[in-house]
């Protein structure tokens, strides 16, 4: 059942604030998929994510991941997946190493599988030469790289980032996009969103664009440009935004 | 009369205008800046009170016209040595505030205003600030004392201004000569410490009678005496100095004055350069000293409570300025020590209650680190982790180090008084528990530096925390004196009873209220 189910599945999803901040959201995210979630300010496209990740309980709907419903089974759900925020879910005095440490003991992760995985996250984000450094001392890049890290430590199936490419520079960039799409070749699964719309036109194989917490439109690039009559992703988001 | 802008003169106004918003306007961020009206009415029926109270003792103590009784001026003295304590304490944590967690400095060294006026501008900030709160608490006493036919009283605005700038200049030259020496980031926390410090010094001072008491001579008995003879001092000993210029001798008030502006003079021409350079250092400071990169050493595999408390622990040990915070706490123990070289029946039941208020203290404050300050709560509940686990870990790394603490001398006192012992080390653990409880169902998330605030809008955490405290330190003085004595009588027994019932009554309180406090 599993190994057929689809790596995230929404139904129904609602959640009200002040005002409807998701309202009535599907989604259904296959794996191996890079999806990217896009959307104007206050679109709701964090509460969604937040939902997802189990850190915001849904006013109605249903959310299941890799074929779990996060509502029964909360911890099964959360296993298999990672959640990344566009602020760095990190400790000031901790050091990396010591970081990775702490996520692989919250995610249950054996040493044997983890230490070789941490030595390999620290040399591909060129942290391994700071692994001394408290975290504290870290620019934007690099706490951003370290987060990765550490929501990669456990091997997720299902990574969702909330703009994970917001403020780093060309070259981290770059290292966390590869890493993302070398999770995406060998099985995995990312729902990310961003306001770097080039960003989604390149790595996304599906784009989602999402206004007052609803699904105004989804599909492939090509797709999207069939529903409009523009030709870059940028011309196709602000003409979807603007009628809905 | 508006201040040419980028003069010194415009500048001092843009920081008297800050200082306003920050203390008297409103900090609601959802509120419109402006006069938080029922805060300054408060203030000013405070005021009037102390200017009530300030009246009834300018009558009690001020003698004739011209005259100045010398137990009046030791005690001003007094007064006027603690208040410069409190003063530099003050001033070394604005010092810290001015040079690293302003946000406009960089504006403001951008601009083409010369950095002596900014330096100068900021210090008197420095002063104003720390100045003020002794003003709005001793000015009364002025004002009483002019109504009251003595207008020397009024010397008490210069001074106090003078020993302001004193300690404020002492302030920023340590902390830019600790800049110099230790780097902008030490610096930081060792001029927090020695303000926290220069605080509890005062604790420590007035805890001398009972070292005194040692000797087998009453405390006060040896203060009195001291009092009435100047402590063998000199009516003209220049020692007498801040005393006498607080009483209005115009000589002594002109030196303090002349003092105090050399120094502020002092500080702006030796050291405004230096400033600007502890600056640039603070600005280039965030990263931590890099050690040489070894052999990658992990160590995995530990379970999720394991984990979690050897964070908390690494974090708590890594912040030595959130240590001396909590470690400051231990400085009650003190006046304890000197009972417990006191050799007479009271003993164990002090001991022992001392060490339950403490305990109950410690707890508090670690439990409020390790549970409300958690830096990433969202990789918390975002993980598999059962959130019974997290919390039951939290609990242990808040009141396992109390515990450690108190092990050795809760130990001690089994050796002397078994009972009394083990009575102690019940009221200990039943304290330790119970205030990380209360922490963990009342307390509000906040930032770890906010540790010294967190009782801020939070009264009913203040109120459980209180009564629980008074409960444990009654039963922990109140069970041994039952179980050790002859006396136990309907009155004790009923203490007990009273006690235990808000010792165990309060956390239950506190678990029903939990949803409301939160």
């Amino acid at each position: 059942m599993n190994m057929v189910s689809p790596s995230l599945l929404v139904s129904g999803l609602r959640k009200q604030f002040a005002r409807p901040a998701v309202d009535g959201l599907d989604l259904n995210v296959a794996r191996g998929e890079l999806y990217a979630l896009l959307g104007p300010n206050g679109a709701g496209k964090t509460t969604t994510l937040r939902m997802v990740a189990g850190l915001l309980a849904p006013d109605a709907g249903r959310i299941e991941v890799n074929g779990v419903d996060l509502a029964r089974d909360p911890a099964g759900a959360k296993r298999s997946m990672a959640y990344l925020p566009d602020d760095p879910l990190l400790y000031g005095k901790l050091k990396p190493t010591e970081y990775l440490e702490f996520v692989a003991g919250l995610w249950g992760v054996d040493a044997a599988t983890a230490e070789p995985r941490a030595r390999q996250l620290l040399d591909w984000l060129d942290l391994s030469k700071h692994a001394h450094e408290l975290t504290e001392g870290f620019s934007r890049g690099m706490k951003q790289k370290l987060a990765l890290a550490g929501a990669l430590i456990h091997e997720p199936q299902l990574l969702i980032l909330d703009e994970p490419l917001t403020g780093l520079d060309a070259g981290a960039s770059r290292q966390v996009k590869d890493l993302l799409l070398s999770h995406v070749a060998k099985g995995g699964t990312v729902i990310l969103t961003t306001h770097i719309l080039e960003v989604a036109e390149r790595l996304a194989q599906r784009i989602g664009i999402i206004q007052h917490g609803r699904l105004i439109a989804e599909g492939t690039l090509d797709q999207l440009r069939h529903q409009t009559d523009a030709e870059t992703l940028e011309d196709m988001f602000l003409q979807l935004t603007s009628q809905a | 009369m508006s201040a040419r802008p980028g003069s010194a003169l415009w500048l001092l106004r843009h920081e008297v205008r800050m200082f306003w918003y920050t203390t008297l306007s409103s900090k609601s961020s959802k509120a419109p800046r402006g006069m938080h009206w029922k805060l300054l009415a408060l203030w000013l029926v405070l005021w009037s009170l102390l200017h009530a109270g300030a009246w009834f003792v300018v009558g009690k103590v001020s003698g004739g016209p011209g005259e100045m009784p010398q137990q009046l001026v030791l005690a001003a003295t007094v007064l006027l040595v603690a208040t410069f304590l409190f003063m530099l304490s003050s001033a070394l944590k604005s010092s810290v505030e001015v040079l690293f967690d302003r946000g406009d400095m960089d504006l403001l060294l951008s601009s083409p205003l010369p950095s002596r006026s900014i330096f100068s501008v900021r210090l008197a900030s420095v002063v104003l600030g720390v100045a003020s709160i002794y003003l709005l608490f001793l000015a009364p006493l002025a004002h009483a004392g002019l109504l009251q036919g003595h207008p020397r009283w009024l010397a008490l605005y210069p001074v106090l201004l003078g020993m302001a700038a004193i300690a404020s200049s002492a302030a920023m030259l340590l902390t830019l000569a600790l800049v110099r020496w230790l780097g902008a980031r030490r610096t930081r926390v060792v001029a927090q410490v020695l303000g926290a410090l220069a605080g509890a010094l005062l604790f420590i001072l007035s805890q001398l009678p009972n070292l005194a008491m040692q000797s087998g001579e009453r405390g006060e008995g040896l203060l009195m005496r001291l009092f009435k003879s100047g402590a063998g001092i000199d009516a003209a000993s220049p020692l007498w100095l801040p005393g006498r210029a607080l009483l209005g001798d115009p000589l002594a008030a002109a030196i303090i004055g002349v003092l105090a502006l050399l120094a502020f003079g002092l500080t702006v021409t030796l050291t405004h350069r230096s400033f600007a350079r502890g600056l640039q250092m603070a600005a280039g400071s965030t990263g931590s000293a890099k050690r040489p990169a070894g052999a990658l050493r992990f160590r995995f595999g530990a379970g999720v409570a394991t984990t979690l408390i050897r964070k908390e622990w690494r974090l708590i040990l890594r912040d030595p300025h959130l240590i001396s915070q909590v470690l400051l706490q231990l400085l009650y123990l003190i006046p304890l020590l000197l009972v417990v070289f006191k050799k007479d029946g009271s003993q164990p039941l002090v001991v022992g209650a001392g060490l339950t208020l403490l305990c109950g203290s410690l707890s508090s404050s670690l439990a409020w680190i390790v549970l409300m300050a958690e830096e990433a709560p969202d990789l918390l509940h975002s993980s598999p982790a059962d959130i019974r686990t997290i919390r039951r870990a939290k609990l242990t790394a808040a009141i396992g180090p109390v515990l450690a603490l108190v092990c050795l001398p809760v130990l001690w006192l089994t050796w002397r008084a078994p009972l009394s012992g083990l009575l102690a080390a019940f009221t200990i653990c039943g304290i330790s528990f119970g205030s990380a409880l209360i922490v963990m169902w009342t307390g509000k998330p906040g930032e770890r530096s906010a540790l010294a605030r967190r009782a801020q809008g939070n009264g009913a955490k203040t109120l459980f925390e209180i009564s629980h405290l008074l409960g444990w330190g009654g039963l922990a003085f109140l069970l041994p004196y039952a179980a050790n004595g002859a006396q136990a009588s309907i009155g004790v027994v009923a203490g007990i009873g009273a006690a235990g019932a808000v010792a165990f009554g309060v956390p239950f309180l506190a678990w029903v209220f939990r949803h409301r406090s939160h």
